[in-house]
């Protein structure tokens, strides 16, 4: 008989989980994520006998709480996919750390198997463990495996199929001292409903609900009939422990989980005489040291930076020829274009290609930016970094992981928000979380310079420096207060972690491991971002181009079409081909110019070039003679072409601009300029400003077309001030802040959509951005106006505003903030670095 | 605040390798044969490179000609006696140089 058994595996980070994984399952895995959220789920197959297994790996966690997402997975597996047996991973070198999860999966009464992992590094650094008093301990069956070498696997395997067919549950009680007896009131509440018991073990469920754990709540709520009941003895007891104990429950817990994990480590592992501190303490002294810490902190985020940014920034550069080749092959097959107007499915399809090159041209930064947050997750320094910063992030209600999403984004200048949003992955605070998502994106990204520079350049040419300081830093400024004003309001009820997460062990990271990850992730990121970016690619088309020009305005383009092309044609008139090259053949003539143009580039060596060229006559000889000037005629009439194709190309530039100030976007740019005007935007800088929410590189490009380049050798600078006479350094100021702050580009937004796992996050991200940066805009602009101040005295003044602002922010005390408590196993962290 | 003072050292320290757009710049320059050279330049995002600097450089590294991209994001000039280089100046540490030995017709 052949039947079906659903194992799950937990561990901590760094215990080896994914080696035991591929011990057991060999290649056959599968990767794809959790139901609904941005988490792995890989599953893998084994057989046993009759039995075929399900394997399936559960995110790293360092316990089985929901303060992050990881833990959430884990926790809704176990309690909603009921594995018949969980094999838990733990470090047999950190014993005691990996426990604390152990206890937990005991807790709530599944059928587990420990693999006692890494044995061999126990053994290096001088431990022995008493496997059997262990079993005693925990009342599980414990195998002690290396999995690195292969070493266990039959064993586990062995136990796997007794625990699933004993299906006996030991139970393992924690003492939770002076909370015990409230425990048994909510347990004796819960058993009222004589089902409940069955399904959930009651004294799990009462604790969990004593942690105020919403998930518990909700179950609670679909499992029992009377949860009213219950929820206000759980309030009440709850408030009756804060008053007799002074401490709240939640910390009372992971006390008392600790000390029996420390308990039974003491009983079961003896450590040799002389060995008392292992390596990554002794790593630790410098790492994380006062001074040192912080060094080595800003060395390693240096390198990160160069490694991912500027490395990474070459690469794509040198990869782009790839992305632009699938544009071209892309824009071969849609329909020809037109002289000023192309079919809807040529510029439909061009935008939507030209929308997903733009992010691919990112990938080399990607797959550098994975492997190298793979390479520091698995080395352990996450952790550490993560307190040496928290201290001073707690503050804004932010993490200290929060530190490598900004550097990412641009905490100077000089990121980018895509990669600083998917950076944030990585902290395990929901609350701190969502805040640094929503902060990230003010950070100023390389895309937001080029409208700084022309600004600058035109406004403060005397200052100019000054001026970069002050858009670089003062952005810090608005962030961190934000960051904690948000943590204070929207973000009040997200989950928030009570103490800071423990230090794992540093581990040299594999080469393999690190690699397989990064693509991993890469792979998945593209899958997803890909299908989305087409669809708001669409979205964004239809708002830029419709409904399109009027009847006299296209009227107007075909007379200047007609125009250009009779003028070419009276010069063909006069020469040989005169009769040969005909009106319909003006088009044909400009577009084998664009494609021989096309294969020319990059093309270095004359001879090739002159392959190139015979062929293109080969095709065309007539078309050829025109574009390659040969003969008398070709030379003349090749001028002509110049002419033609130049009015071409001004022609279709006005009817894009006049196409989009008309578009759906254009005139919700004129409809807020009543508001806007209060900032110093008038409606042509309102349309830049939309246009540049497609991709922010693209404000300095429209600015430039409505200002114009027209030849007359006037810089954008030069005409912006004089189109805009009245334009002042004020203006400017108001106008770079508001930049500032935008929301993110489309890109970033579905970054954002893809973090925060919720479109509500990512419109009420670009909502509030834009409201702030309006809100800014005109404290700056009429403030400054009726303060008669100069556009340099309201700088400075606005500066020492938002630094004023974020010292106050940082002394208002949260709640959260008083319960941070290192609760163990990180002294010497804990010495150096508070 | 010590904290605070760390950070700012830190930004201070980002500012020397403030060298990369996330998006590429792209150029590409071809002979038109009548003595003149056409260069198109762009961004790999697809924005246009209208006012960009362009400079033509000597064998000797000398600024020859000066000029910027046109609306259409192009430039033309005339095509020095002997070696030369053209450069496409986005930004510091931003450009693209191509060698004039590359530009052919």
């Amino acid at each position: 008989m052949s039947s079906s058994l659903l194992v799950a595996l937990a561990g901590q980070p760094n215990c080896g989980k994914s080696t035991v994984f591929n011990m057991l399952t060999g290649a056959r895995q599968h990767v794809a994520n959790y139901p609904g959220v941005t988490v792995e789920k890989k599953t893998g197959f084994f057989s046993l006998g009759d039995l075929r297994v399900e394997l399936v790996d559960l995110p790293g966690t360092y316990s089985l709480t929901s303060y992050s997402l990881e833990e959430r997975v884990a926790r809704d597996f176990l309690l909603n996919d009921n594995p018949g047996v969980v094999i838990d991973v733990a470090d047999a070198s950190n014993l005691k750390r990996n426990l604390y999860l152990t206890i937990q999966l005991l807790e709530m009464e599944v059928p587990t198997v420990v693999a006692l992992n890494m044995m061999d590094v126990a053994t290096r650094r001088g431990q022995s463990l008493d496997v059997a008093r262990l079993e005693e301990l925990l009342g599980v069956p414990v195998v002690p495996t290396v999995a690195k070498k292969g070493e266990g696997k039959e064993a586990i395997r062995m136990a796997v199929e007794n625990a699933h067919a004993d299906k006996r549950v030991a139970p393992f009680v924690v003492d939770y001292g002076p909370l015990e007896p409230r425990i048994e009131d909510i347990s004796i509440l819960l058993g009222k409903e004589p089902t409940l018991g069955a399904q959930y073990p009651l004294r799990w469920l009462a604790v969990k609900l004593l942690e105020k754990d919403q998930e518990a709540e909700a179950l609670l709520r679909r499992a029992h009939s009377e949860p009213q009941a219950v929820m206000d003895a759980v309030t009440k007891a709850r408030a009756g422990f804060l008053e007799s104990e002074g401490r709240d429950i939640e910390r009372q817990v992971a006390y008392a989980r600790h000390t029996a994990a420390g308990r039974i480590a003491r009983e079961v592992v003896a450590v040799e005489e002389g060995r008392g501190r292992s390596l990554s303490d002794r790593a630790d002294r410098f790492i994380c040291h006062r001074v040192l810490g912080p060094v080595i902190l800003i060395l390693i985020l240096l390198a990160l930076y160069q490694v991912s940014i500027v490395f990474g920034g070459w690469l794509a550069v040198e990869v782009w020829p790839l992305w632009g080749g699938i544009e071209n092959l892309v824009s071969d097959l849609l329909p020809e274009a037109g002289f000023i107007e192309d079919p809807l499915v040529r510029s439909l399809g061009e935008w939507v290609v030209k929308s997903m090159t733009a992010i691919l041209n990112y990938l080399p930064i990607f797959i550098l930016l994975f492997a190298f947050i793979a390479a520091l997750e698995d080395s352990g320094y996450m952790p550490r970094m993560a307190f040496i910063l928290d201290r001073l992030f707690r503050r804004f209600g932010l993490h200290g992981q929060s530190t490598l999403p900004m550097i990412l984004g641009g905490v100077y200048v000089g990121g980018c928000a895509i990669p600083g949003v998917m950076a944030t992955k990585a902290i395990p605070d929901e609350r701190a979380r969502l805040a640094t998502i929503l902060i990230v994106p003010m950070m100023n990204c390389l895309a937001k310079v080029p409208l700084y520079l022309i600004l600058i350049d035109a406004y403060f040419p005397q200052a100019g420096g000054l001026a970069m300081f002050f858009i670089a830093t003062v952005t810090l400024f608005m962030a961190l207060p934000v960051a904690k004003a948000l943590s204070m309001t929207v973000l009040r009820k997200k989950e928030h972690a009570p103490f800071i997460m423990e230090m794992p062990p540093y581990h040299v990271p594999t080469m393999g491991g690190v690699m397989r990850r990064s693509i991993e992730r890469t792979w998945l990121f593209l899958k997803k971002i890909i299908t989305v970016v087409a669809a708001v690619a669409v979205v964004v088309f239809v708002l830029i181009n419709f409904p399109g020009l009027s009847e006299t305005r296209a009227a107007h383009f075909a007379a200047e079409e007609k125009a250009a092309i009779d003028a070419f044609m009276a010069e063909v008139d006069k020469t040989e081909y005169k009769g040969v090259i005909t009106r319909d053949d003006v088009l044909g003539i400009i577009l084998f110019d664009e494609a021989l143009k096309q294969a020319k580039v990059g093309v270095t060596d004359q001879a090739v070039s002159d392959t190139i060229n015979a062929r293109f006559d080969a095709a065309n000889p007539v078309y050829s003679a025109v574009v390659r000037r040969q003969g008398d005629d070709g030379r003349t009439l090749n001028r002509e072409l110049r002419k033609v194709i130049s009015t071409r190309k001004q022609l279709r530039r006005e009817i894009r601009t006049e196409r989009f100030e008309g578009s759906f976007l254009g005139v919700l740019g004129r409809a807020i300029e009543p508001v806007t005007q209060y900032a110093g935007f008038n409606w042509r800088i309102n349309i830049a400003l939309l246009s540049a929410f497609a991709a922010k590189e693209n404000s300095a490009a429209t600015l430039g077309s409505i200002y114009g380049i027209d030849g007359s050798g006037l810089s954008v600078e030069e005409s912006m001030k004089q189109a805009e006479a009245g334009f002042t350094p004020l203006h400017a100021l108001a106008l770079m802040l508001f930049m500032a702050l935008y929301p993110p580009c489309i890109p970033t937004s579905i970054m954002v959509r893809h973090q925060a796992n919720s479109t509500k996050w990512m419109l009420f991200s670009i909502g509030y951005q834009s409201l702030l940066g309006l809100f800014v805009a005109v404290l700056v602009f009429s403030g400054g106006s009726m303060l008669s101040l100069s556009g340099f005295q309201a700088m400075w003044a606005f500066y020492a505003l938002c630094v004023a602002v974020t010292v106050i922010m940082a002394l208002i005390p949260t709640r959260e903030e008083a319960r941070t408590t290192v609760v163990d196993g990180k002294e010497i962290c804990k010495n150096k670095c508070s | 605040m010590k904290k605070l003072l760390i950070l700012c050292l830190l930004a201070a320290m980002l500012t020397l390798s403030v060298q990369a757009f996330a998006h590429s710049p792209l150029m590409s320059c071809f002979d038109n044969g009548d003595g003149t050279v056409t260069c198109e330049g762009g961004f790999s995002d697809g924005s246009s490179a209208a006012g960009v600097s362009m400079h033509v450089k000597g064998a000797d590294g000398n600024v020859l000609i000066e000029g910027k991209m046109n609306q259409d994001s192009e430039f033309t000039f005339n095509k020095p006696e002997g070696a030369y280089t053209v450069v496409f100046d986005a930004g510091e540490g931003h450009s693209v140089v191509i060698d004039g030995s590359n530009i052919v017709e």
